[in-house]
């Protein structure tokens, strides 16, 4: 028996997550045209500035590596600066990704089949960005595989005891999970590539790389339990990788990094950071690629409704760090804490806090939550804020920690500038790049929830 | 689950007498003590089932719209919570170091005095049941009444409301969190304790929760509802055990790692001598033995062996807070005839106050427009 | 019987067809049945008789056994083969091991699910199947749904197929044929050549690359610092040398060099010293533990190491000695003299004036006036 949807008040009715007529072959049609096509002419603008940017900045990170270190700001005792606020944001935009493909599969909510392959991939072009900055900020960055437990002539091993090593396990294991857990996606697409090319080079890595893909249904029973495993590991994954980021801090006496809340505080930022990252790049998305009707203005919507929870929660948490910096009656930690909102960095702070739980908050308007400008302007503000954050709590606590006669004020150089926006060139370049060889929506996922994809069984429904 | 009303009110009156018999004949310490686990293991059932009443809601889920009755039933328990708590405002003299005049000689809870004092946690504890009730009567009281209108008007306004709850809720169990059992020690503090006791709140109203439903399901007073919807129940249990797990070792993994005075101490009243035992025991049976039984979907999907599961969780939130509260009392784990007569007495009443809870209203939320949507649910 | 079939493919509109076809074909025993469909739908597995996938059983085991890896081998090499104590932590650190134990698990459990159901469960990569090379190929990934009827047993029949799958409501029918070759020789070769040869270079290359790279800049700027270093020459200096004498006016901290090379020019050097009861004693003391053993208790020489060692020192109760002034006997002490060793390194410059005014006293020793004794 079906439900009365039409008698159903509009706050209470099901999501719409087509527009228009869609059927099977049509999805096919429509996202699988884009790899073979060429790209319009904007696509080369953007590639050409994005590339140039990301060429910038690798030159950059070439001169900090024949220079050293000292061509960066840090100095005494901001001793981690731009290096460990990009590597950490970086990160933590990734995490919307997983969030979005694992855990959303995890409650079987069908929204997320249309955004997951893009999330996937933005977070594995952002950790891929993430992952420059450990390897960069040593002073010697030519030994940096010291940092694997690898059996050597020194009879050393790492110190498994330091965040540090445990970020270096996180985070590779993030990446590779993400990768395997994106490409096993793309298997079932890159076989419908497969069949839709005729010949040529194109074909061949289609082939090559659906690894023979033919949709059986006994391969699709082993596949559908290995996604699901892997969602429920990524899962995990999530929460625990920023939580290992937040303990290079929260482990640490540092005023104002000891805190408890840093793990689940750090998550949730990520989460926050990540789906203003996803939002931006959909906006784009849609628009230029035309594919408004499966990325629909519902999805825009309940994607900015989890940006406004995440800065309720990020208001909590600023709350609970604000009550507690009181409550310890720790004048160390009261100092850091008149230093995010007074002192030299205090326009970081308030910033900070405007650009995090502000602004979001015009999300509660549906209007907003639906109108381009409004979304673009939040989730800008928001991936502002969220980089801001990190920067007041890293050079904040430590430009003015326990002993007075070493304080100092932290100022970046070009240099600093010039890598953080060459990481945004390489992370838009990869997006590009990824826009136009593979397919951005998962079209075997998108098939299955379908109107009448399913077939009826004891009028059963999946949500 | 839900036994007879005559055992429950011989067990409540027996309790009564050992209760009444402790105040006298037990330390001071003991007593309120034991009164204050109680009046927290009550509160974060009721506090628990609200929560997931109002998430079914914010979600707009279809799938635990059969069940949302259970939840919204236990709800209650927050009103049994309202004078237990007025109760517990005696104890403040008597647990709390800073409600004594002798507190102000210690530097750390004298300057803490603006927030720790009598009268504002008096005012805060009224403020928060009061807040509490009238989300009670958004939610539960109107998902009652809309049993009679069938007017989906209501589903809407809870749909507004609940964020709303959220962050009423949020804040208040922080409040609960750090005013009634993080100010048992007023030197220690720790921001992710009310993510703490949010994690084990939900996780005894999901265990509660799904207790009822099970209940109700063998009981045939829930058609329609399959062993999918048990499943869900059963996976956020997963879920939640693991978060929960994530938070409790993540403080404990900070402040093992600073080992700062004024932070281990905590630790090590709760992990050093005879209290090891004890949480020895809770990272059994509140981590790992529900992580392995949840893994298998006969256990998830199954009424049966859910139902194990679920008292296991409730068990195992009860000893979190006792390992919580009860070293304040002595470096012994206290288990002797006052505990055991606080929990005949209020194990009795929170069944009785359940049974009663369970007349009311019929036992799906048949006004909801979405409940046919949702018995519809398959995996 | 049918020679160099491997199964009918008959297609299909959409999944509810698909799924009532199942049964009826199944039905007719003619060998093992396959869907071949654009997405996974629900209710086919049942339908088809598959057993349960084993994957979460496999995924459980591996993430177990990548928790006991991880804590075994932090274990060991935290707490056995290289101990060390980093900030005041037990060796067996069991709180720091539990990050990387988590990480790992969920890494083995990771490539287990993924790699497991490709390579164990559904033997992928695998390109010669022959589903692949047919036509039915496209409409099975775009929009169409298969099902296949393999040729497995005695009772497959190409027509009896080709019925049954009408009869459920195939729109479409193929007959797929046998690959002879499933993966041709010379692809496997050329592919394992290839492979071979590419170790091979990237070997060596990385070898040369190994060698080469750290005494390239900027790798040997720690190395080559532009800063002041022993015995290296200074483009800073006009001599070039980047070892300097101190310039005019440095204020001498501890000892001096002992410049003067003669006697005769150390004759004009004063004892700094007060004739002190302590000078005197500690002046005796170096003496006794110094100079006595050649020179004698008394300054006349001892026979005995004359007649051992040869060298016959200084009788210091000669007249020529009493007529030293004091700065020649501190010369000889600093310089040393025929055979006598420099004794500066063994005597503190106040030991070495202490000694001088000693051997004063022992000279007067020897010669005391009348006046002395009174």
């Amino acid at each position: 028996m079906q439900s009365e949807a039409v008698l159903l008040p509009e706050a209470l009715q099901p999501p719409t997550l087509f527009e228009g007529p869609v059927t099977l072959g049509s999805l096919d049609d429509q996202v699988l045209q884009y790899p073979a096509r060429k790209p319009p002419a904007a696509w080369y603008l953007a590639f050409a500035f994005t590339f140039t940017l990301m060429t910038l900045g690798f030159s950059f990170i070439g001169y900090t590596f024949y220079m050293g270190i000292g061509v960066w700001g840090n100095t005494s005792p901001v001793f981690w600066a731009f290096d460990i606020i990009n590597f950490v944001f970086w990160v933590g935009i990734g995490h919307a990704g997983t969030l979005i493909s694992a855990i959303l599969l995890l409650f079987r909510s069908r929204w997320r089949n249309a955004i997951a392959r893009f999330a996937e991939a933005m977070t594995i072009f952002a950790v891929m960005c993430a992952a420059i900055f450990p390897l960069i900020h040593v002073g010697r960055p030519w030994v940096t595989f010291w940092l694997f437990p690898y059996p050597n002539q020194r009879g050393l091993w790492t110190n498994f005891r330091s965040p540090l090593i445990w970020d270096v396990f996180a985070v590779s294991t993030y990446f590779s999970v993400s990768l395997m857990f994106w490409y096993l996606g793309l298997v079932p697409d890159l076989a419908s590539l497969r069949d839709r090319t005729k010949s040529g080079i194109r074909r061949f890595f289609y082939t090559v790389f659906s690894l023979g893909w033919r949709g059986a249904a006994s391969h699709w029973q082993h596949y559908e339990r290995a996604y699901l495993l892997l969602a429920g590991l990524a899962t995990g994954l999530v929460l625990s990788v920023h939580s290992v980021v937040s303990f290079d801090f929260a482990v640490s006496l540092v005023p104002g990094w000891h805190m408890t809340i840093f793990p689940p505080y750090f998550v949730t930022g990520a989460i926050f950071a990540g789906f203003a990252m996803v939002v931006m790049v959909l906006v784009v998305v849609r628009e230029t690629m035309d594919l408004k009707n499966l990325i629909t203005a519902y999805h825009l919507d309940v994607m900015n409704k989890i940006i406004l929870a995440m800065s309720c929660l990020m208001g909590y948490a600023y709350l609970m760090e604000g009550f507690t910096a009181w409550y310890s009656m720790d004048q160390y930690l009261h100092h850091i804490f008149m230093q995010y909102i007074s002192g030299t960095y205090g326009w970081a702070g308030w910033l900070t806090i405007s650009c995090n739980v502000l602004i979001p908050q015009l999300l509660w308007s549906r209007r907003i939550r639906r109108s381009y400008v409004g979304m673009l302007f939040v989730s800008l503000a928001v991936t502002v804020g969220m980089w801001l954050e990190r920067f007041v709590i890293i050079v904040v606590s430590l430009h003015q920690d326990y002993l007075p006669s070493s304080w100092h004020i932290y100022k970046p150089t070009l240099v600093d500038f010039g890598i953080l926006f060459g990481t945004f060139g390489l992370f838009f370049t990869l997006v590009l790049l990824f826009a136009r060889v593979l397919p951005v929506i998962a079209t075997s996922e998108m098939k299955v929830i379908l109107p009448g994809a399913q077939p009826a069984h004891a009028g059963g429904r999946h949500e | 689950m839900s036994p007879r009303p005559t055992l429950a009110w011989i067990l409540a009156a027996l309790g009564a007498v050992g209760v009444v018999a402790a105040l006298f004949g037990a330390s001071p310490e003991r007593f309120w003590a034991n009164w204050l686990l109680w009046f927290l293991f009550v509160l974060t059932i009721g506090l628990g089932s609200l929560f997931i009443v109002a998430l079914g809601h914010l979600v707009g889920a279809r799938w635990s719209v059969p069940i949302r009755r259970a939840p919204e039933r236990l709800s209650g328990l927050v009103v049994l919570a309202a004078p237990m708590a007025l109760i517990a405002l005696l104890s403040l003299p008597v647990l709390y170091p800073w409600a004594r005049p002798e507190g102000a000689l210690h530097p750390a809870i004298a300057g803490k005095a603006p927030w720790l004092n009598v009268p504002f946690f008096a005012i805060r504890v009224v403020v928060c049941f009061a807040l509490w009730g009238l989300a009670y009567r958004i939610l539960v009281g109107g998902s009652m009444k809309q049993d009679q209108t069938r007017d989906p008007a209501f589903s809407v306004r809870a749909r507004r409301f609940a964020p709303a709850f959220m962050v009423i809720f949020g804040l208040t169990i922080t409040l609960v969190a750090f005013d009634w059992i993080s100010s048992l020690e007023p030197e220690w503090y720790s921001d992710i304790f009310g993510v703490y006791l949010f994690a084990g709140t939900f996780l005894a109203g999901l265990g509660a929760s799904a207790l009822v439903v099970i209940y109700l399901v063998e009981h045939g007073r829930l058609p329609g509802v399959t062993n999918d919807h048990l499943y869900n129940l059963g996976g956020f249990m997963f879920a939640f055990t693991v978060f929960w797990s994530y938070i409790g070792f993540a403080q404990y993994l900070l402040m093992w790692y600073g080992n700062m005075p004024e932070e281990i101490f905590w630790y090590k009243q709760r992990i050093e001598g005879p209290w090891l035992n004890v949480v020895l025991l809770l990272a059994v049976v509140h981590f790992l033995v529900p992580f392995f039984a949840l893994i298998p979907r006969g256990t998830k999907g199954d009424p049966r062996g859910l139902r194990w599961v679920a008292m296991l969780v409730l068990a195992a939130h009860f000893l979190d807070l006792y390992w919580l509260i009860l070293p304040v009392v002595g470096t012994s784990p206290p288990l002797s005839w006052p505990e055991i007569s606080f929990a005949l007495c209020f194990l009795g009443l929170t069944l009785l106050w359940v049974d009663r809870a369970m007349r009311s209203g019929a036992d799906m939320p048949v006004g909801d427009p979405l409940l046919q949507e949702g018995l519809e649910f398959r995996l | 019987m049918s020679d160099g079939v491997f199964a009918v493919v008959g297609l299909f509109d959409n999944a509810q067809e698909l799924l009532q076809a199942i049964p009826r074909v199944r039905a007719r025993s003619l060998g093992r049945v396959e869907a071949y469909t654009p997405y996974p739908v629900h209710g086919i597995d049942a339908a088809l008789g598959l057993r349960r996938s084993p994957l979460a059983g496999m995924v459980l085991v591996a993430g177990m056994i990548g928790a006991a890896t991880a804590l075994f081998f932090q274990w060991w090499m935290t707490a056995v083969d290289y101990p060390i104590v980093v900030g005041g932590k037990a060796l067996f650190s069991w709180q720091a091991f539990v990050p990387i134990m988590f990480e790992v698990t969920v890494l083995f459990a990771t490539f287990t699910a993924g790699l497991g159901m490709l390579f164990l469960m559904n033997r992928l990569p695998f390109f010669g199947h022959p589903l692949l090379s047919s036509k039915a190929i496209a409409a099975v990934t775009r929009d169409k749904f298969g099902l296949a009827i393999e040729a497995q047993g005695e009772a497959f029949d190409v027509e009896a197929a080709k019925t049954a799958l009408t009869a459920a409501g195939a729109t479409t029918l193929e007959v797929l044929p046998f690959q002879r070759e499933l993966v041709p020789l010379q692809f496997m070769t050329r592919a394992a050549m290839g492979i071979f040869v590419s170790c091979v270079v990237a070997g060596y290359a990385m070898y040369w690359v190994i060698k080469l790279f750290p005494v390239l800049p900027p790798m040997v700027h720690m190395e080559d610092q532009p800063k002041l270093n022993p015995q290296k020459a200074s483009a800073f200096f006009k001599d070039g040398h980047g070892m300097q004498l101190p310039v005019d006016g440095t204020v001498a901290r501890g000892p001096l060099p002992y410049l003067i090379a003669t006697q005769e020019e150390a004759a004009g050097l004063v004892n700094p010293l007060p004739r002190t009861h302590r000078v005197l004693q500690e002046g005796r003391t170096v003496y006794n533990q110094h100079c006595a053993v050649c020179h004698g208790l008394l300054g006349t020489g001892t026979p005995s190491l004359t007649s051992a060692y040869g060298a016959k020192p200084a009788n210091l109760q000669g007249q020529t000695i009493r007529d030293y002034p004091d700065g020649k006997i501190y010369h000889v002490i600093m310089k040393g003299k025929n055979a006598m060793p420099s004794y500066a390194a063994d005597l503190t410059e106040e030991e070495r004036w202490a000694v001088v005014h000693y051997v004063r006293v022992l000279q007067r020793a020897q010669n005391a006036r009348d006046e002395d004794f009174q």
